[in-house]
């Protein structure tokens, strides 16, 4: 079985990587063709179908011949061989998903290409150097950069000339920034207060929660046929909620219970809860076994354990993470605002969307205030806690 | 002079400290509801106090500052790490903490005189006795009270629970509205459950943008930042890294000025050079790109220049001393030492990118954000899940990708 899996890992893996690599050139090359060509986005230049028509032998031509980038990604490479059994090779290299069937039966779990052109996928052992442009991997991985360069040129639709036929129309709000309105400094300040507290509140929620969960999410306590599944399932929710970008979460808070601080508060508490939660736990995880044992061996119950040969483990860590947290959140809640979380971020866009220039600088100016003393602040909290 | 600093900054410290617990608990009192039913527009106010309640006010907490110096620690003097202890080591007696209080009202009234004159032993501590050291480290043999038996302990809990306190009220946490609202939220989950793909690449009619245009933008936009923002940050990361550029006096005035532009546009949202380029060059993701593209230089730059200022000044010798000229210093002795960091460094950009491609939307930066806050704002959640999911497919991709290429790097 290991074997099999080891054989789908090296063979079909890199085809796979290697039409992906291909298919996105064939994406990147239509879309900056067109651009370029035409002034207009083609996905693909010519029918989807027609990609595979191509892509496909390149594929194999490219894979008998040289070490792609599927092959790098695995470490292995096609080694020795004759002309003509590296073009029977090319020929039979599309039949590469039935590897599947082949490396079962095969002793050495080989692919059908390898199997009726004699040659083997070997891992390399002896690196030979060799300049980009003596290989086409090599003028294949330029050629992909430079087409990827290309279409973003082209889907981004830059256009320097406008940066300079449009400054212009920039020069009123230049003045603008340059004349900040002052009064609005009380507001600005309050507004920075909410989003402090904010992530305060934020981060003073999830503590507990974490601290909690994190238990329930290290390994090395959470042994046994009801705990396993109980940390399985904990760290799959986790990882996904953490995968779910705070801007979301406050666009789902921001409808739940209206927009306002509330909402912002919510949404960084939930990425606080996971984000702490695993780091909390993974700390858990590295904690020195010998006093846990210790305290067992004397007869202490669980509660005992946590107490005495945990809790002085990882209370300086935890606070640290803690901080981290805080610091993360100072500055999401920001951004968090803009999409309805309240506080600074919430004002900002509302000045920035119309055009109210002078309002708008006063709070990015106490907005880089903030950043630079929370700076400033942490490296020193970082410096007592390490 | 340590002493002095110590003196100086647990003073300012404890001033705030209970200038603020008095600010806390005054807006507690004046947002509580008792008095207040209605949603006052501003929930932190200047207190309108006649000057003489002001000076009752300012005393007030100079009093009490003064007695939580006076008798044992005061947080701030805990955080400063000192504490008022007698000749030898020994606690105060109560006569001592007494008169210490007395006589720092006196002090207080020579400004400091006695102070500044004498910051190791000033007159009103050395004539009861007393006088200001250095707590002894936690792993000394000196048992320290418990927390909740001392000023400093007692002051901290009041600290935390008048901020959460005030935190509770300015941002008007109500877990009842979570709960009783929670039907409202099943709108956006019902839309995450069914998301509409109706406009996955046939172009949505009104806004002209199908979601994989949207994607692709975005995609696109967060990379050209993030490369354009490399090439210019690689070369002024150098100018920026006091080790290199701090060699003569024009090499201090562009570390200076390096520095300076990195830290200002650094703190500035992108969100704000968003809306000048959306103005500059139109509506579009090309303004998005800008204002990344902005924004990464200077966070980058800032990383770069502080990754070259940790490096080995080793090899930098070695080769200076051969005879070296700049360029081949940096090329031969600095560029080695930080290209993987820089590497993780412009991966991890690249990620944050992609998602501040999002936000740059709201003020017109085009890419998949502007689907996003359309089909919020006309409340088509259907259509706000199919984009969120794709979105998040994108990204975990993006993660797993950068995360695999990060190992291999670094």
């Amino acid at each position: 079985m290991a074997q099999w899996a080891k054989s789908l890992r090296i063979r079909v893996l890199p085809a796979i990587l290697d039409l992906l690599f291909l298919g996105y050139l064939w994406l990147a090359v239509s879309i900056s063709y067109g651009y370029f060509r035409f002034g207009r986005i083609y996905y693909s230049f010519f029918p989807w179908t027609t990609m595979f028509l191509v892509i496909v032998p390149v594929a194999a031509l490219w894979s008998a011949w040289d070490q792609t980038v599927g092959l790098k990604v695995v470490n292995h490479e096609l080694k020795g061989g004759s002309a003509p059994k590296r073009f029977l090779y090319a020929l039979a290299w599309p039949l590469f998903p039935f590897t599947i069937l082949t490396a079962l039966f095969d002793p050495k779990g080989r692919s059908p290409a390898e199997i009726l052109s004699g040659l083997t996928l070997s891992e390399v052992t002896l690196i030979v150097y060799r300049p980009w442009h003596r290989s086409l991997t090599g003028w294949l991985t330029a050629l992909v950069l430079l087409s990827t360069m290309a279409a973003a040129w082209g889907v981004t639709r830059i256009e320097p000339s406008r940066l300079i036929t449009g400054f212009a129309k920039t020069l009123k709000f230049w003045r603008a920034i340059a004349s900040p309105r002052w009064d609005l400094l009380g507001l600005g300040l309050r507004l920075l207060a909410e989003t402090l507290f904010m992530a305060i509140m934020a981060t003073a929620f999830a503590v507990p929660f974490a601290v909690f969960l994190s238990f329930l999410a290290a390994r090395n306590l959470m042994r046994g046929p009801i705990a396993r599944p109980i940390y399985t399932v904990l760290r799959m929710i986790g990882s996904f909620t953490r995968s779910v970008d705070a801007i979301i979460w406050a666009i789902i808070f921001a409808v739940w219970v209206g927009t306002g601080s509330f909402a912002g508060v919510l949404a960084l508490f939930v990425h606080s809860v996971v984000d702490l939660m695993k780091l909390y736990a993974e700390q858990l995880e590295a904690i020195d076994p010998g006093p846990v044992e210790a305290l067992t061996a004397t007869g202490a119950n669980r509660l005992q354990v946590i107490r005495y040969a945990i809790i002085p483990q990882i209370i300086n860590p935890y606070l640290s993470f803690t901080l981290y947290r805080w610091d993360i959140n100072v500055r999401m809640a920001t951004v968090v605002g803009m999409v309805g979380g309240g506080g600074i971020g919430f004002r900002l866009i509302q000045y920035l969307r119309g055009w109210s220039f002078p309002e708008a600088t006063v709070l990015t100016l106490l907005i880089i205030v903030m950043v630079w003393l929370l700076d400033w602040l942490s490296a020193r909290l970082r410096e007592k806690l390490a | 002079m340590k002493i002095l600093r110590a003196r100086l900054l647990s003073l300012t410290l404890d001033l705030f400290l209970w200038a603020y617990l008095l600010y806390s608990g005054f807006t507690l009192y004046y947002l509580a509801e008792l008095w207040t039913p209605w949603r006052p527009e501003e929930k932190l106010v200047w207190p309108a106090l006649s000057p003489w309640e002001w000076a009752v006010v300012i005393v007030g907490i100079v009093e009490v500052v003064l007695l939580t110096r006076s008798f044992g620690p005061s947080l701030g003097q805990r955080v400063l790490g000192v504490h008022l202890v007698r000749e030898g080591g020994a606690r105060p007696t109560l006569a001592q903490s007494l008169a210490h209080f007395g006589f720092s009202h006196l002090e207080l009234l020579l400004l400091g005189g006695g102070i500044w004159l004498n910051p190791q032993t000033p007159w009103h501590e050395r004539c009861i006795g007393l006088r200001l050291e250095p707590l002894p480290p936690p792993e000394s043999a000196v048992r320290r009270p418990p927390w909740y038996r001392t000023i400093y302990g007692l002051t901290a809990l009041l600290l935390v629970a008048m901020t959460l306190a005030l935190g509770w009220r300015l941002t008007e946490v109500d877990l009842q509205k979570l709960i009783r609202s929670a039907s409202k939220s099943l709108r956006i989950w019902r839309g995450l459950i069914h998301p509409s793909f109706q406009y996955l690449v046939q172009p949505d009619p009104r806004i002209k943008l199908s979601f994989l245009d949207g994607l692709v933008q975005s995609l696109y936009m967060a990379l050209l930042a993030t490369v354009a923002g490399i090439i210019v940050a690689f070369p002024l990361s150098f100018a920026g890294a006091r080790n290199i550029a701090a060699r003569s006096s024009l090499g201090w005035l562009f570390y200076f000025l390096t520095r300076g532009f990195f830290n200002v546009f650094r703190a500035v949202e992108s969100v704000f050079w968003a809306s000048i380029f959306a103005i500059w060059v139109g509506f579009g993701p090309f303004a998005g790109a800008m204002a990344l593209f902005i924004h990464t230089l200077a966070a980058l730059g800032k990383l770069f220049s502080e990754q070259v200022e940790h490096i080995d000044p080793g090899p930098v010798e070695a080769l200076t001393a051969t005879g070296a000229n700049l360029f081949q210093v940096l090329r031969y002795a600095v560029v080695p030492q930080v290209i993987p960091q820089f590497l993780a460094f412009s991966l991890y950009r690249w990620d944050i990118n992609l998602r501040m491609a999002t936000v740059v939307a709201l003020v017109g930066g085009g890419g998949i954000g502007q689907l996003l806050f359309e089909y919020k704002d006309d409340l088509q959640w259907n259509l706000v899940g199919g984009v969120i999911i794709l979105f998040m497919i994108t990204v975990w991709i993006m993660d797993y990708v950068s995360g695999w290429v990060r190992e291999k790097i670094v």
